[in-house]
């Protein structure tokens, strides 16, 4: 990776107004195939964004850039306080350098990925406290108190002892968004959450996105599932080809879309 | 001639006083090399007594260890690494029938001769056309390989020769029609040939060979004390003492030594045959075979170690060259990768002679126990390596990056995510590999060594017993893997927690 990693702590600076996450200019390639071609984006606090865009447009890319699971070609990154910026081509920093960065603004995302996982190896309960007992310190009796309050909140409370194999895909989802918020992020990410889940599991993982939306969770959801998007996004981005074609709020965007290309990807749905 | 050698004697006596190296004064012990497969009447198991090692050279050597005031100390070693064992100092002198040839010459030095005897050739007692070495043109004839017989066969020419490792199979052969004639040292016929009823020996002597005691070329002192106490030895009729009670006096020596009196009983010969020729009821073999455990019992705990130990290391290393080969920076990539491909393209055998026998040479002198362990560990550890390589790659990915976006670092990730997954893929190659190398451990015996199969080889030897006394063994080696085959079937379940069907 050719380029500068400078990680700057504006927290002293925040303010209510700041956007808790703010992406700027990011250019991502890959083997000379432009990826994403100057993405900006940013999401406010307590907001769900959805991201929607055909196969291939690049939405998953912008969610691993996010959360540095993928380093970038240029651009910056800023989660609550923290920016990753990549400055082109000036110095060459070592990759521990990213990683220690990448770390740090890891520390304020969740992420739940399309195939959920879970630690195969580990009981639904070990899941959720391993990660606060080894990056946190937390004391297992601590953990393990959080983390039953968590799967009660999304229903699993009787599954502590099970083994992701012994879940179903909508148990297993719901596990790993609690896995996600028992590091108490600030924000989570989603990639697709439901598109591997049978059709009558997927409302049962939506409504406990729902149900975080209201609580306030600050939440980018990446999903085709355009009814989720209409009913519980305040934003919605819509991606093609590497590019933001368009960002608005939902009503407006299922309503009367700007761009002739939303239009046509949204089609019949209108 | 008796003036003679006394003053020889007397001579040598003061040099050596003289010249004492300081190696040699501080020894206690007079540790000299010899291998105990090499069978009788050199050095051999005591068939009445498997524990003790027997034979007119270990009398020898007790005979010379007392002239030189110091008490011997037998060191196992192969028969052919007897001289690099030699060289490297893991004896100081070799006793061991070893001919007096100028190759040899060239390595080391030699004592004066303590023994000179001839090929002797056997033939089946119904045979009465082979009376000498011409006679054998056009006939399979048995002898051992690289010994003076075989190249005085080949000479010969027009033999067909076949080279066996042992002697003990070959008289077999030829009492069972599959050889016309052995040609084999004089002491040798005497022992395997001789007491089988079917066979004779016929013929003039054949060529000549002197055995000496091999000693480093910079030990000139050590050689001068031998020399002196050799002809000490011979003076006083000791020699020939033990040459008698072994049954292995002939005329040659009697010419040789210029004693023309008549032998005294073959003791050792007679209580030998006694002890090999003892018609066993079943319940006695039993017990025959209950006296070969111990010593059975002892190689299995020093191929136990060796393989627990190796293994160890092996793991560890292995881990470490895999984690490096996955995670590191290019270059130490391609340094382990190299390390894995280097390794498990040579041969452990090659590995452990130049480990034991090479490394001298740059001043690392390892002792065996240490050699075998690090020569198993280095060859077993690329195994590892790639082993668990293919383990961590089995982990899908996203396991790594869920692991990651929870705020691991990449070691947390490691150790809490991906190796305890990897851990229950690699558990069944890795029982596989243990038990190979229980097994290969078995090569060690190149570097003195003496582990279960060593046992196997000195006992079978001595018996002429390769059927029960090997049955013996492999149930031993089966007996030693199995533990660890339960338990890394325990290990393999206990990781699979969480498999669909497995709880
Ligand atoms: N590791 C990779 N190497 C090369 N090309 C990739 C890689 N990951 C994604 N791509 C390409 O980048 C583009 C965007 O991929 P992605 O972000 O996964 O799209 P989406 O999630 O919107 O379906 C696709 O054309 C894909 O083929
Ligand atoms: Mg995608």
């Amino acid at each position: 990776m050719i380029g500068t990693w400078l990680l700057v702590d504006l927290s002293a600076k925040r303010t209510g107004m700041k956007p808790l996450i703010s992406v700027k200019e990011l250019k991502k390639s890959y083997h000379g195939h432009d990826v994403l071609k100057g993405v900006d984006l940013d999401v406010a606090s307590g907001a769900t964004t959805v991201v929607i865009g055909r196969s291939g447009c690049g939405k998953s890319t912008l969610l691993r850039c996010l959360n540095g699971l993928e380093s970038f070609d240029s651009g910056s990154i800023t989660v609550a306080g923290a920016t990753i910026e990549i400055t082109e081509k000036k110095h060459r920093k070592s990759e521990r350098n990213f990683q220690k960065n990448a770390k740090k603004i890891r520390s304020n995302l969740g992420m739940v990925f399309q195939s959920f996982n879970l630690f195969p190896h580990l009981t639904l309960l070990e899941n959720m406290i391993k990660a606060p007992m080894v990056v946190k310190n937390i004391s297992r009796a601590e953990a393990e108190q959080n983390a039953e309050a968590l799967l009660k909140k999304v229903g699993l409370s009787q599954c502590l002892g099970r083994y992701p194999s012994q879940l179903s895909g909508g148990q297993q989802q719901r596990g790993a968004i609690a896995r996600a918020l028992a590091m108490s992020p600030r924000v989570i990410l989603y990639d697709e959450p439901t598109s591997a889940l049978d059709p009558w599991l997927v409302d049962e993982v939506f409504q406990v996105m729902k149900d975080l939306d209201a609580e306030g969770m600050t939440q980018v959801v990446v999903t085709h599932e355009l009814r989720f998007a209409r009913e519980v996004a305040d934003e919605v981005v819509f991606i093609e080809d590497g590019e933001i074609v368009e960002i608005g709020k939902a009503e407006q965007i299922f309503s009367q879309p700007r761009d002739e290309r939303t239009r046509q990807y949204l089609g019949r749905f209108l | 001639m008796n003036s003679l050698l006394w003053a020889r004697v007397s001579l040598l006596a003061f040099c050596v006083l003289g010249f004492f190296t300081p190696d040699f004064a501080h020894a206690k012990k007079l540790r000299w090399g010899g291998d105990s497969e090499g069978g009788a009447p050199y050095i051999l198991q005591d068939p009445a007594n498997p524990e003790r090692t027997i034979g007119f050279e270990v009398d020898l050597v007790a005979a010379l260890a007392k002239e030189l005031g110091i008490e011997p100390e037998f060191v196992q070693n192969q028969w052919d690494g007897l001289i690099p064992g030699l060289k490297r100092g893991n004896y100081d002198v070799v006793v061991n029938g070893l001919e007096i040839t100028d190759d040899r010459r060239a390595e080391v030095s030699f004592s004066d001769p303590y023994f000179v005897t001839y090929e002797q050739i056997t033939v089946r007692k119904e045979n009465f056309d082979i009376h000498s070495l011409a006679d054998l043109r056009g006939k399979i004839v048995g002898t051992l390989k690289y010994a003076l017989a075989e190249r005085i066969l080949e000479q010969q020419g027009g033999i067909e020769i076949r080279g066996y490792d042992s002697q003990t199979t070959i008289y077999e052969d030829l009492a069972n029609g599959r050889l016309d004639a052995v040609l084999l040292d004089q002491p040798i016929a005497v022992y395997y040939g001789n007491p089988d009823k079917r066979l004779k020996s016929v013929g003039k002597p054949v060529g000549q060979m002197q055995y000496g005691m091999a000693i480093r070329k910079e030990d000139k002192a050590l050689l001068g004390l031998v020399n002196a106490a050799i002809a000490k030895l011979t003076l006083e009729g000791k020699l020939r003492e033990i040459y008698d009670r072994w049954g292995i006096w002939t005329p040659m020596l009697a010419d040789y030594f210029n004693d023309p009196s008549p032998s005294r009983p073959a003791v050792e010969y007679d209580a030998y045959i006694k002890a090999m020729g003892i018609e066993r009821g079943w319940k006695e073999k039993l017990q025959q075979y209950a006296s070969y455990l111990p010593l059975l019992g002892k190689g299995a705990i020093v191929t136990l170690e060796l393989s627990a130990l190796g293994m160890f290391f092996a793991v560890l290393v292995g881990l470490f060259i895999a984690l490096v080969r996955l995670y590191a920076p290019a270059p130490l990539g391609l340094f382990a990768t190299a390390y894995v491909e280097v390794i498990r393209g040579t041969p452990l055998l090659i590995q452990l002679f130049f480990i034991f026998y090479g490394l001298p040479n740059i001043g690392i002198k390892l002792s065996p126990m240490v050699a075998a362990v690090f020569g198993l560990a280095l060859n077993y550890s690329a195994y590892e390596a790639e082993v668990y390589r293919a383990g961590l790659l089995s982990v899908p990915k996203s396991q790594l990056e869920a692991a990651l976006s929870l705020g691991m670092g990449r070691l947390q990730a490691l150790r809490h995510v991906i190796i305890p997954q990897a851990t229950r893929v690699v558990l069944p190659p890795m029982t596989n590999d243990f038990i190979s190398l229980l097994k290969d451990s078995s090569l060690v015996s190149v570097i003195t060594m003496v582990e279960l199969t060593k046992v196997y080889g000195q006992l079978a030897s001595t018996y002429y017993d390769y059927f029960g006394i090997g049955l013996l063994t492999a149930a031993m080696y089966f007996v030693i893997g199995l533990p660890f085959v339960r338990l890394s079937r325990w290990a393999e379940k206990y990781f699979s927690k969480g498999r669909a069907g497995i709880l």
